[in-house]
């Protein structure tokens, strides 16, 4: 919203200050003041001169050099004016005027002439629509007058203000409720020209005719009061120029007087008003009702719209002529040729405003003043500003009968809220000095009343509407207007506790950790939301239609992701293009539909290991081994079957290898998957490579604490001893049975099997050396013993199927 | 005698010079050193010299002994160590092909630019007393709007640009707010806690939008917690996050949740309040919203408000994080693209 500070003056003196200065106090008090702008600057250093010579331009066939009286001596210039002759008054711009653009006038040599300044067209002044050459004056333009004083228009300061700090301020909406503000912030006296005398002056115009037009108030419409006059004899023409120059300022067209009167009143005081041709209104009365189901509306933008039975029409005995408090029809506004008139100014429910303007996209100065929730008294005085200006602007206008109104409700008794100076001052952490809170909520038209340090506070019903409400509000009231800069910043007194992250949080930075760290990759972010077209992409079983966003940006971001799989699975396909190899990680969640939360939101790390040589699946198992292992969870790695549902992979999903791929178990639940991507998959995402992917969600476990179990065993006394034996087995045959086949023995002084060597020795078979170690915590082991141990791990190897090597 | 040993003694320093392997080292000490060698033969004629020269033959040649089992010793480890050094030299390795300029793909590893930042955040807070909370993306209106001041009618409603879901009750947490009131719900005053976390708005994408971003929330509720405690709390927060004295001003902000509301701007760092174009002249810089928490929302969140009241504020992550490290485009962050994500704290 623009706001006139020549306009604000009508109300109340500003005090001298530089506009900067001023835009930035509003800003720190009130509302955000975003652009502070000067208007007049250009007309106020442009004056009229007088041309006394023109010469042609001895290097140039179109330009002259022009000589010609400022009033403080002659100038030239040159100039391309096919106009110019000797005897004219134009508008004269010296050396340093700035033109809207930026662009400044120098001293500047034109063709070998030195040119001091420019003479100007009524479109370089944005005076007028002529370009055609300079703007010519009449005969009794006084030389030297500045074209401000000559055209007899103002300067002007311009607050440009921005709508979203007003949310809640619908007084601010107008000039007069502006003004006010500025009074309380300078603290000057605020002139109040529409006082009863005003009203008392206006309401002797009024006739003892019978109203021509009178109003229906359908009781369960959203009107909140709608109120109306008829005027005869008015003569639609245009307004005189400090109206027009006004309305221009704060951004609207002038149309006519009638259409601008209307425009003005709701600049100035903030409530919207709409002024009919009378003649259009059919059977001499107004109606306001609910739309009927599938009735539309032609708005004045001349689009059809579709009502629903929840908007209110403002109509007369026949057909609808306006959408309440939002957009008027095409053919109830003024005309040329109107000469009755009737006005309204009405109050309409804030919220119904808003739903049908979101409804319909349709929001219009009217219905974003409306859906502030105004306050209906303020309707009387809306009414007769206006049918003040009409007799100011048309003096042969006649009123014809009273203010006719309808719809009002029972008028609520005035809020008042209670509290202490002492509660107010605690809360902003600022003493005052007795008296200054009720000078303050005196100054913004606050009703106070002390009693023994109570205070009782009468809220002024255009700021009960909605703004003020309570304890808190009035605080704010306080706070803004002695500046928040003078109080003086203080630490709060709190009780000492002990804090500490989360369970969940620490489990989320270790794991990030070790994954940057240790397991050396990167991490990355993607989209929670995903489309069908990516999971289709990944084969991903889980459409997540339930988890479907009504009013998505896109089809590729319109649901929530059932897994990171598909997400991760992207971005791996993203980077193998530029990378020959990596290794990623997602921290993040994911989102299952659920039948009683609506939602189940799990928390997952993605990782996806890729190399275009070779397949990087066991360092990915590997890493995340050693990740549990950090984590200090045990971990239990299965090959799935049909005994372990895994909730985080259906087992059809495509993208499953046939083997390479384990299931991990924590805390006795399947936690997550880990697979080489099926080139099947990788396919369909363009991946030319190997990718391994990991999925491990910890929603289970992420709130325990989880404990560091290690123990410390005494080392021992006596020497261990180890045996290698070598075994032949099949290629496919995993190294983890042969393990598995002598942990089984009963022998205590087994201390450890491990794997020390594979070699292929052909296609089907290969050669395993497999290393026992014994240790006896009492005594030294005996030749005999180890002979002993040796044989029987030799003969059990032997047994299972194993053969020694020979 | 005496010309005798020091002709010996002369030749054996030359001689050695010369010694280029160990086996010739060897022979050269058996020369001189051995039984039969060069000086023993010398000692032992030592009984035919002249009783006056006896004493002075019998120092020098000691001394000489010396002389000559100590080079023979250096030697030997000079040429041990030319030995190993040839070997090592067969062994040479070029210490310039480091992983660093070797492409083997992306061969560093890092954190994401968010997580550096809010790690340093959460932090921060952590060390001032605060809790870390988060609550679910998924929220209901209760949640995200009404227990926050924000009825369905409310023109606060316009300014948040809500993704909703097909059921029209559920949708995506607008703001990190619902946290608080998950906090009040949990928690007993006094307490202080931030939230920080994804949000989600229905937005037309540019480089400096996104419907994917972060914030991080945060509330204080106590007795008798005033504005004065709210601005010099953002002063010292503001001045961790930034390394440097800041300096805060509040200026009338609307934010149902909190009344008095407040924007809180900071003195541009750029041009430290003198004006440039980062502060479009002005020398303050808009950073955040803050205030003196709502009654209705202290209510809604169970709190007794006679006795407590407190303030809350909410800060854009990803702002910071983009101001951090010059990020031109915000939808770099949910890329997945390892170009923009490997220049981050990379090791
Ligand atoms: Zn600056």
């Amino acid at each position: 919203m623009i706001v006139s500070i020549d306009w604000i003056k009508d109300f109340v003196n500003i005090p001298d200050m530089p506009s900067e200065e001023l835009g930035t106090k509003f800003t720190l008090v009130t509302c955000e003041v975003e652009e502070v702008l000067l208007t007049g600057e250009l007309l106020n250093n442009v004056s009229v001169a007088q041309i006394t010579e023109v010469k042609d331009h001895p290097d140039s066939d179109h330009l002259h050099l022009v000589k010609f009286e400022t009033g403080k001596g002659i100038r030239e210039v040159v100039c391309g004016a096919p106009n110019v002759k000797p005897g004219l008054k134009v508008p004269y711009a010296p050396i340093g005027t700035s033109f809207p653009g930026g662009f400044t006038l120098v001293p500047k040599k034109i063709r070998g002439v030195m040119s001091e300044g420019m003479l100007c067209s009524e479109t370089e002044l944005s005076i007028g629509s002529d370009d055609s050459g300079l703007a010519e004056l009449p005969e009794n333009a006084i030389v030297g007058q500045t074209m401000l004083e000559y055209l007899g228009r103002k300067r002007d300061v311009l607050l440009d203000i921005d709508n979203k700090s007003l949310t809640h301020r619908p007084d601010l909406w107008g000039h007069f409720g502006m003004a006010r503000e500025f009074a309380a912030v300078f603290g000057e006296e605020l002139k109040y020209p529409y006082n009863e005398a005003w009203e008392k002056s206006l309401s002797e115009k009024f006739s003892t005719d019978k109203a021509p037009v009178t109003i229906e108030v359908a009781a369960d419409s959203s009107c909140l009061g709608f109120s109306g006059i008829s005027i005869d004899n008015v003569t639609v023409q245009d307004s005189p120029d400090w109206m027009k120059e006004r309305l221009e300022a704060c951004g609207l067209r002038a149309i006519n007087n009638i259409v601008d009167i209307s425009n003005y009143v709701m600049l100035e005081l903030g409530h919207p008003l709409h002024i009919f041709d009378r003649d259009t209104i059919k059977g001499g009365k107004i109606v306001v009702r609910r739309a009927g189901e599938n009735e539309t509306f032609v708005t004045l933008d001349e689009v059809e719209r579709k009502l629903v039975s929840t908007d209110t029409l403002v109509c007369d005995a026949e057909r609808a002529s306006s959408i309440a408090g939002i957009m008027g029809g095409l053919d109830s506004g003024v005309k040329e040729s109107t000469s009755r008139i009737f006005i309204e100014t009405a109050n309409w429910k804030d919220s119904e405003i808003r739903t049908t303007s979101s409804r319909l996209g349709l929001r219009t100065d009217a219905s974003q003043r409306y859906e502030k929730c105004l306050d209906s008294n303020q309707n009387k005085q809306t009414l007769l500003r206006a049918l003040d200006l009409v007799l100011q602007l048309c003096p042969a206008a006649k009123v014809v009968g009273n203010i006719e109104t309808d719809g009002y409700k029972e008028e609520k008794a005035p809020l008042v809220l209670q509290m202490t100076e002492e509660h107010i001052c605690r809360v902003l952490g600022k003493d005052l000095e007795a008296g200054k809170i009720t000078s303050i909520l005196e100054s913004l038209e606050f009703i106070v009343s002390e009693d023994k340090g109570l205070l009782s506070i009468t809220v002024p019903s255009y700021r009960a509407t909605k703004d003020i409400e309570c304890d808190a509000d009035i605080i704010e009231e306080i706070g803004r207007i002695i500046g928040y800069d003078n109080i003086v910043p203080a630490s709060p007194l709190n009780a000492i506790s002990a804090v500490r992250l989360s369970n969940a949080k620490k489990l989320t930075r270790n794991i990030q950790d070790f994954l940057v760290l240790r397991a050396r990759a990167h991490e990355v972010l993607t989209y929670p939301m995903v489309g069908e077209k990516l999971l289709k992409k990944a084969s991903w079983p889980q459409l997540n239609e339930e988890l479907q966003l009504a009013n998505p940006t896109s089809p590729e971001s319109d649901r929530m992701r059932p897994s990171l799989i598909p997400s991760i699975l992207q971005s791996a396909a993203l980077n193998q293009k530029t990378q020959s190899a990596f290794r990623m990680f997602e921290v993040g969640r994911s989102y299952l539909p659920d039948a009683k939360k609506f939602s189940n939101e799990r928390s997952q790390v993605a990782l996806a290991w890729f190399s275009k040589k070779e397949s990087p699946f066991m360092d990915l198992l590997n890493n995340l081994e050693d990740l549990f292992a950090y984590l200090n969870l045990k971990v239990k790695l299965s090959r799935p079957d049909y005994r372990s549902v895994n909730p985080y992979v259906e087992p059809e999903w495509k993208g499953l290898h046939p083997n390479e791929i384990l299931n991990f178990q924590v805390m006795g639940k399947v936690a997550g998957f880990i697979t080489s991507v099926h080139p099947v998959v990788s396919r369909d995402f363009k991946i030319k490579g190997n990718l391994a992917i990991a999925l491990l969600d910890v929603t289970d476990f992420e709130t325990r604490q989880i404990k560091d179990k290690t123990r410390y065993e005494p080392l021992s006394r006596f020497p261990s001893s180890t045996f290698d034996c070598t075994v032949v087995t099949e290629s496919k045959e995993p190294v983890a049975s042969i393990i598995s086949v002598l942990n089984k023995l009963k022998i205590k002084e087994l201390e450890q099997v491990s794997i020390v060597d594979v070699f292929q020795m052909d296609n089907d078979q290969k050669a395993v050396t497999v290393r026992t170690t014994f240790c006896d915590r009492e005594k030294t082991l005996s030749g005999d013993f180890i002979s002993n141990f040796e044989k029987s791990v030799m003969d059990t190897l032997e047994k299972n199927g194993y053969p020694l090597k020979k | 005698m005496l010309q005798k040993l020091e002709d010996l003694i002369i030749e054996f320093r030359s001689s050695i010079e010369s010694v280029e392997k160990k086996a010739s080292l060897f022979d050269l000490k058996a020369e001189y050193l051995g039984k039969k060698g060069k000086l023993n033969v010398i000692l032992k004629s030592l009984k035919d010299a002249a009783p006056e020269d006896r004493k002075e033959l019998g120092i020098r040649s000691n001394n000489y002994k010396i002389e000559i089992q100590d080079a023979i010793d250096n030697k030997l480890s000079q040429l041990e160590i030319s030995e190993i050094n040839e070997k090592l030299e067969k062994n040479w390795q070029d210490i310039s092909h480091r992983d660093s300029v070797r492409d083997f793909g992306m061969n560093s590893a890092g954190y994401h630019p968010v997580t550096i930042v809010q790690r340093e955040i959460e932090d921060i807070f952590l060390s001032m007393g605060f809790d870390i909370l988060d609550g679910p993306h998924i929220e209901d209106e209760f949640h995200n709007f009404e227990a926050l001041n924000i009825p369905a009618t409310h023109p606060a409603r316009d300014m948040q640009d809500t993704f909703w879901f097909k059921d029209m009750e559920h949708l995506l947490r607008t703001h990190t707010s619902p946290i608080q009131v998950r906090g009040m719900e949990a928690n007993k005053p006094p307490f202080k806690f931030v939230g920080p976390g994804k949000v989600f708005r229905c937005e037309a994408l540019d480089a400096s939008h996104e419907a994917v971003f972060h914030q991080i929330e945060g509330m204080m509720v106590g007795e008798n917690i005033s504005v004065s405690n709210l601005i010099f709390f953002m002063k010292t927060l503001l001045s961790e996050i930034f390394k440097k004295d800041v300096n805060v001003r509040l200026r009338p902000g609307f934010f149902p949740f909190v009344e008095p509301g407040f924007e809180l701007d900071i003195e541009c760092l750029i041009c430290g309040g003198k004006g440039c174009s980062v502060c479009k002249q002005t020398g303050w810089v808009e950073l955040l919203p803050c205030g003196m928490t709502h009654p209705n929302v202290l209510k809604a969140g169970g709190i007794d408000t006679d006795k407590y009241n407190g303030f809350a504020f909410g800060l854009g992550l990803d702002r910071l994080v983009m101001m951090r490290y010059g990020i031109d485009d915000i939808r770099h962050l949910h890329s997945g693209n390892l170009a923009f994500t490997s220049q981050f704290k990379s090791y």
